[in-house]
């Protein structure tokens, strides 16, 4: 043992004295300066953990690696779970250290303005390149004068739904209008298969769903200056008053607590007919095609297809979530960080990460409509354009912190969630409307 | 032991101690039993008559493959381990001093210096985490394992302190007045005759305080960053959860193989923990 | 423990005579308890007292994320009176510390009664009924969501083959359920908790006291009431004075579970003030809310360190 070690110790300083004799001076300054460099200008950027795998291998492998190459300085990319961004973030800005990029969801642009650099540039320039920015992607990153942050991309959201039990009960095409979708639901409930909707505390499914139908009968937290609360309004009462019907007809009435992940476990294991979410559950359905099966043993992707929310009386909206990079203002290497953006958004490299996601994100420029991606997969068309009606919270006034107030305490959710058990349509709107006019006040 | 019948042990011993015991170890049994369920069996609803939910008839290891070479999770035990053990000795330290001072002498302001660490305990985390983030920053702490070591003892110090208070106030004085008389200082006295003494209740103090460390998460959550600093709890929900889809497997793994060993350390400690425990409610 | 006390013995006599000018300053009790202390105030006014004076600072101000903002007084807490998911938050945290004190302490009292008998494998259940406190909370809040969750319930699977139930319960969903479903939680995670710190408090009464008892002809219930009791009080008071303290600001379990939902039927303080201050950024109404919970925890705080004072007295 000894004696190996001896060896072994002898191979080694001699390897290093040669080194040391062959590649001279030069050698061990570019030793010592390469990792000094790239942690002096590294970009750190944060985001969330994908639900694609894939993707995040491919940042990780791929490009992180390109980035160095194409860049000269060091890509550190960080994943973390969705939940746990904005605590992130808040104690990155509070400290006023952190990491150089954060990949935020929703109007966190906004939620963050003073916190982060002006990225006009980069977001113009992109926009331009790329056929311009969805309506929803520019609501949440700039803030009526300039950009504050760089789209990304926006989640498309969409109802999934089983093709063969929608046509068992004679719906071949999905419903149009929220009554025709409360008949139909209504049917595939007395066959114990009832819709799934959560009206739960979560920051995807729930409002993904609620406020596209309130606006879809017309109702809207408020004008578009921004300060009229409007909540209490006819248009909403009534939609409340068909939620809680709807809901004893055709949902499944366990749904109310649901996180993110539930619907997705209930609908690839049998017990759901349609529920809005992104395209996670078809693309698992579609990895996995021997675990995810329908009662009669085929693959359940096969059974499932993709639509936009029904219209409603004022008519058919969307809320497709957001993400945008912000470029963080306490961040010293904001030239590279912008180097960084300008790399990562340009077409060669965002195709590769948009590739990755098979359309479960669709790009925040409308040129990735035309991307042959879309001719893969029928199923997957109908996010393609998805976010072309969407529109983002607050509406009818800004996205801004007042509208992502509203939206983190829940208030359209929980108007329709107190409604559904119980408490009278009048009442949970006023408690809601209520709630609104003191996010305004203040 | 109950006297009397037979089944009077029966009925006030073994049937509820066993319910105990199924109800606190359940959830663990579950556990096991997701992560070498295959996941075509995981997403059988409740209803379903080929739910099976106390057995599996394709057991697999594939779970626990992914979670010990797809995540870092041995890194991450190995950083918990570190920051708890690291954490819990300072916690140690600073509670034996604290609560010998506080408990054997006399000196101005002890009772309301004793109340005034206690109550530091009752701030609320959720307060403290992000002015915290400030502090880690100008110590240069972010993103190292010294930023949760010096910030767990906040709320690990207060709980020894108390402790070990009451379980010095039970050593008796002549002890240490003995000593003395020998020619000991106060501080050898102490060193060498209390505090051997009183090892149950510093063991059980450690024990305590690690628990703690091994489940704290919020400042786990903040201040780390680099996948391979992180701890069990943040590491685990931050890679096995992914947008809206678990991976239930992994996950369950990672929670069993992240408490289970643990549970075998303490299991060598745990009549130290009671008989430490002991002393300190003498008081 | 052997060496340690030989060594206890022999050290003093061999270093008795010289003393330096330290070690006499150290046998002033004043200037040693000053030393002792030191550490654990220097930790503690670094790490708590000023993010503390911090925190009160952001809630009279109105501050937001990256916005450092201007004193407005007590704005922050007046407009939390008038906050209507604030009174549910403040009415739901008391329900759940209430509750799971109670159902803590009464099951953990039976448990430690049980625990303290002689059995085979004593040692090993005692370690293993540690473990719901020992996992990570986190993670052990994950496994009871899926056993919550209404598709899979594994709870409502026994039920009802049990011929329980008929339906199936949705324990996450209904409001008064998902509190319950909480309580369920957190009772699961503490009792081991009071358990064993309750354990520890039996082994010290000696068991002479319970035989002189049953001589002098006590039923096993009378036993427990005068004996066990009154000597277990102190421990008991310092277990649930920890146990109350950790309830009250309890944020991961919730948080994990159902994230205050639905429509705030769970929502806790510590929740509120995360939805708030992290949530929606207002960084000075989450530290208001916070902070709104600090003197109620101190009243409680008091009114427990004077019950034991005056117990420790007797």
């Amino acid at each position: 043992m000894a004696r190996i070690g001896r060896r072994k110790l002898f191979k080694l300083t001699g390897a290093g004295a040669l080194a040391a004799r062959t590649g001279g001076i030069a050698a061990i300054l570019a030793a010592g300066r390469a990792p000094a460099y790239a942690q002096g200008v590294g970009v750190h950027w944060l985001r969330w953990n994908d639900f694609i795998p894939a993707s995040d291998v491919l940042l990780k492998n791929e490009i992180a690696p390109a980035a160095e190459k194409a860049l000269g300085f060091k890509l550190n990319i960080e994943m973390i779970n969705g939940n746990d961004l904005q605590a992130r973030t808040t104690a990155a800005i509070q400290s006023g250290s952190g990491p150089d990029v954060i990949c935020g969801l929703n109007n966190w642009p906004q939620l963050y303005a003073e916190s982060v650099v002006d990225v006009s540039d980069l977001a113009e320039e992109l926009g331009k390149a790329q056929g311009g920015f969805y309506e929803e992607s520019k609501v949440v990153a700039n803030d009526g004068k300039k950009w504050i942050a760089v789209p990304w991309c926006v989640l498309g959201a969409m109802v999934v739904y089983r093709k063969s039990w929608f046509d068992e009960i004679g719906v071949t095409k999905f419903p149009e209008t929220w009554e025709q979708y409360r008949e139909a639901g209504k049917k595939l409930k007395a066959k114990g298969r009832p819709l799934g909707q959560t009206l739960g505390h979560t920051f995807g499914d729930a409002p993904t769903f609620t406020y596209p139908y309130l606006w879809s009968w017309g109702g809207k937290e408020v004008e578009a200056d921004g300060k009229t609360v409007v909540l209490d309004s006819k248009a909403a009462v009534d939609s409340v008053k068909f939620m809680t019907g709807f809901w004893k007809d055709a949902h499944d009435e366990g749904g109310l607590a649901w996180d993110d992940t539930s619907n997705n476990r209930a609908f690839l294991s049998g017990t759901i007919s349609a529920t809005l979410n992104g395209a996670s559950i078809y693309l698992l359905a579609k990895i996995k095609p021997d675990t995810y099966q329908t009662e009669k043993g085929t693959p359940m992707f096969e059974d499932m297809l993709h639509s936009p929310l029904p219209r409603g009386p004022a008519g058919q909206f969307g809320y497709h979530l957001p993400m945008s990079n912000m470029l963080m203002g306490y961040s010293k290497n904001q030239k590279a960080a912008r180097e960084f953006l300008r790399w990562i958004t340009s077409k060669e490299v965002y195709q590769k990460w948009f590739d990755s996601q098979q359309g479960y994100s669709v790009g925040a420029t409308t040129v990735w409509e035309s991307d042959p991606l879309w001719k893969k997969d029928p199923i997957m068309l109908p996010f393609r354009a998805a976010a072309r009606a969407g529109r983002f919270p607050g509406f009818a006034g800004p996205a801004d912190r007042k509208a992502a107030e509203g939206l983190s305490k829940y208030l359209i959710t929980d108007m329709y969630a107190k409604a559904v058990q119980g408490m009278p349509a009048e009442d949970a709107v006023k408690w809601a409307h209520e709630e609104f006019v003191k996010i305004h006040a203040a | 032991m109950i006297e009397g019948a037979r089944w009077r042990r029966w009925v006030f011993f073994y049937v509820p101690l066993s319910g105990f015991i199924v109800a606190l170890l359940f959830p663990f049994y579950w556990m096991a039993v997701t992560t070498v369920r295959p996941d075509r069996e995981l997403y059988r609803p409740w209803m379903a008559p080929n739910y099976t939910p106390f057995w599996t008839l394709h057991p697999t290891l594939d779970h626990i493959r992914d979670l010990l070479t797809g995540t870092l999770f041995s890194t991450w035990m190995l950083n918990t381990l570190f920051i708890s053990i690291t954490a819990t000795l300072i916690s140690l330290f600073c509670g034996l001093l604290a609560g010998y001072a506080l408990s054997r002498l006399k000196f101005p302001f002890a009772g309301s210096l004793g109340t005034l660490i206690f109550v530091t305990y009752l701030v609320p985390q959720t307060l403290l985490f992000i002015p915290l983030a400030d502090i880690i920053r100008n110590f240069h702490l972010g993103d190292s394992p010294w930023s949760l070591i010096l910030t767990y003892p906040t709320f690990l110090i207060p709980f020894c302190t108390w402790l070990l208070m009451g379980y010095f106030k039970a050593i008796p004085k002549e002890l240490e007045e003995c000593a003395r008389i020998d020619g000991a200082t106060r501080w050898k006295a102490m060193v060498y005759i209390i505090f051997p003494i009183a090892v149950p209740g510093i063991l059980s103090a450690g024990i305590f305080a690690f628990t703690l460390s091994w489940n704290e998460f919020i400042y786990a959550l903040v201040f780390l960053s680099s996948p391979d600093e992180k701890t069990v709890p943040v590491g685990v929900t931050s890679e096995l959860i992914r947008g809206d889809v678990f991976f239930w497997g992994e996950l369950m793994a990672g929670a069993l193989f992240g408490s289970i060993p643990v549970a075998m350390i303490y299991s060598f400690f745990v009549e130290y923990y009671v008989a430490g425990l002991t002393g300190s409610v003498k008081g | 423990m052997a060496v340690s006390y030989s060594l206890a013995q022999r050290r003093p006599y061999a270093g008795a005579p010289r003393r330096g000018p330290v070690t006499r300053l150290l046998e002033d009790e004043r200037w040693l308890a000053a030393a002792l202390l030191l550490p654990t105030l220097v930790l503690l006014a670094l790490f708590i007292a000023y993010p503390f004076v911090k925190g009160i600072e952001l809630s009279v101000t109105d501050a937001k994320v990256g916005v450092p903002g201007n004193f407005v007084g007590l704005d922050n807490f007046r407009a939390l009176a008038n906050d209507s998911i604030f009174r549910v938050a403040v009415w739901n945290t008391f329900v759940y510390t209430a509750v799971t004190t109670v159902l803590k302490l009464a099951l953990g009292l039976w448990l430690a009664l049980l625990l303290n008998r002689h059995f085979r494998g004593k040692a090993l259940t005692r370690a293993f009924v540690l473990l719901p406190f020992i996992i990570p909370t986190v993670l052990s809040t994950f496994a009871w969501k899926w056993m919550f969750d209404p598709t899979f319930s594994v709870i409502n699977w026994t039920l009802f083959r049990l011929g329980l139930i008929t339906g199936r319960i949705n324990w996450l969903s209904d409001p008064t359920l998902a509190m319950v479903s909480v309580i369920i939680v957190n009772v699961w995670r503490g009792v081991p908790f009071y358990a064993i710190s309750l354990l520890a408090g039996l082994q010290t009464i000696s068991p002479e006291l319970q035989e002189a008892a049953a001589i002098d002809g006590a039923r096993p219930w009378q036993r427990f009431r005068y004996v066990t009791w009154p000597l277990l009080l102190p421990v008991t008071m310092v277990v649930v004075l920890f146990s109350v303290i950790q309830t009250f600001a309890d944020f991961q379990l919730v948080y994990v579970l159902t994230g205050g939902g639905p429509a705030n039927a769970t929502q806790l303080f510590a929740t509120y003030a995360y939805q708030i201050g992290v949530g929606t950024g207002l960084l000075s109404q989450g530290a208001a809310v916070s902070l709104a919970m600090f003197p109620v925890l101190l009243l409680v705080v008091i009114v427990q360190l004077l019950y034991i004072r005056r117990v420790e007295t007797h």
